[in-house]
């Protein structure tokens, strides 16, 4: 009697052992795969990329010099617009919000382009290749420099993991402001404005 | 002889913990804006199977479909690597639903909200398979797009 109990006791170890096994085996599975899902975090998709709904800020810095070709084949600097106040917008093919505040911008740089003001866009997106940007900008009714980003502004720029995105440089080539996503008419109106008077009292005397 | 037995389940059961215990990482915030629902899927061996992945698109954003209204757009589309004893067909993606940004009612976009499934017709060979692969989509919320991400994702297959 006492050997079939210490035998069926033998074959239920066994038996929990197995199953032991095939639970841990499952559970590392899904646990390999829950731990693979949050991995992705630490392969960033570009260098430069803060916290979730987070960007770098750059308001109150000197902004990033950049020199890159436009859609009609000119080299483009951001010094070659020193003294002026200038919006450099970073846009993209795929974003509907960019695509809707590029004919505003178009219509403010002729309203303030007595006081210098230009504007530049930079295409995020240069695999859609040249002549889908120039399709976009051209339906926009964009006729401000359209420039092709070389993967290294975007970083000097804070990374950019947010379209539209906006820097507002005033004459003294200092970030005033930066916006992300799609703003009102009216803000953005302002915040040129402010570009344009930023820096103005400094310049006065000396222009 | 009982004892033993008894020290056997116990090394065991702390196998296990120590097993499960190195595998949990912590938490980490995340960039994506589409999630993967990991789920074995125990399909029978040699046999036309459907596995099917579910995916969550963050409250508050929306991806294009497979199949969005415009060329510019870019598609929500996976991507599988080839697995030992899995042959794969090319997935079967859900139809997308309307969307329109309230700045431009006149786009009618084709996009996935919430939780969407892609089914992949599969035949496996008995035994457990993992088979990799790639969702690409591109994200936007109601003011702001944000660049196109690949996340990777893992599928258990089970052919029993």
């Amino acid at each position: 009697m006492r050997r079939v109990l210490i035998l069926g006791m033998m074959v239920v170890g066994v038996a929990l052992l197995l199953w032991a096994g095939w639970h841990n085996l499952r559970e590392r599975r899904l646990a390999m795969q829950q731990a693979r899902d949050k991995q992705i975090v630490l392969i960033p998709a570009k260098p430069g990329e803060e916290g979730e709904g987070g960007f770098p800020q750059m308001r109150g810095k000197p902004a990033p010099a950049f020199s890159l070709t436009s859609l009609d084949g000119k080299e483009v600097s951001l010094a070659d617009y020193k003294g002026r106040p200038v919006l450099v917008n970073f846009w993209a093919t795929w974003c509907g919000p960019c695509k809707v505040e590029m004919p505003w911008f178009e219509e403010f740089r002729k309203q303030y382009a007595a006081q210098g003001f230009e504007i530049l866009g930079l295409a995020d997106d240069v695999d859609a290749g040249k002549d889908a940007i120039a399709k976009v900008a051209n339906k926009a009714g964009v006729t401000y420099p359209i420039l092709l980003t070389d993967g290294k502004v975007q970083n000097a720029y804070g990374g950019l993991d947010v379209l539209p995105m906006s820097f507002y440089i005033d004459r003294n080539g200092v970030i005033v402001e930066q916006t992300a996503g799609l703003g009102s008419k009216d803000q953005i109106e302002a915040t040129i404005k402010k570009t344009i008077a930023s820096g103005s009292t400094t310049q006065a005397g000396g222009q | 002889m009982r004892n033993l037995l008894l020290v056997g389940l116990l090394a065991g059961s702390s196998v296990v913990q120590a097993q499960m215990g190195t595998l949990t990482t912590p938490t980490v915030k995340t960039k994506q804006y589409v999630s993967f629902a990991a789920e074995e899927q125990v399909v029978k061996a040699g046999k036309k199977s459907v596995v099917e992945l579910r995916f969550k698109v963050g409250e508050g954003f929306h991806v294009n479909s497979h199949t969005p209204k415009s060329e510019l757009l870019i598609p929500t589309n996976l991507t599988l690597k080839p697995a030992a004893g899995v042959t794969a067909s090319a997935p079967e993606y859900p139809a997308g639903t309307s969307y329109s940004f309230s700045f431009d009612p006149s786009e009618k976009l084709d996009v996935y909200t919430g939780t969407f499934t892609v089914k992949v017709p599969v035949v496996a060979e008995a035994g457990a398979h993992t088979v990799d692969a790639v969702l690409r989509y591109q994200a936007c919320d109601n003011a702001a797009c944000y660049p196109p991400k690949s996340l990777p994702v893992q599928v258990l297959v089970n052919a029993k």
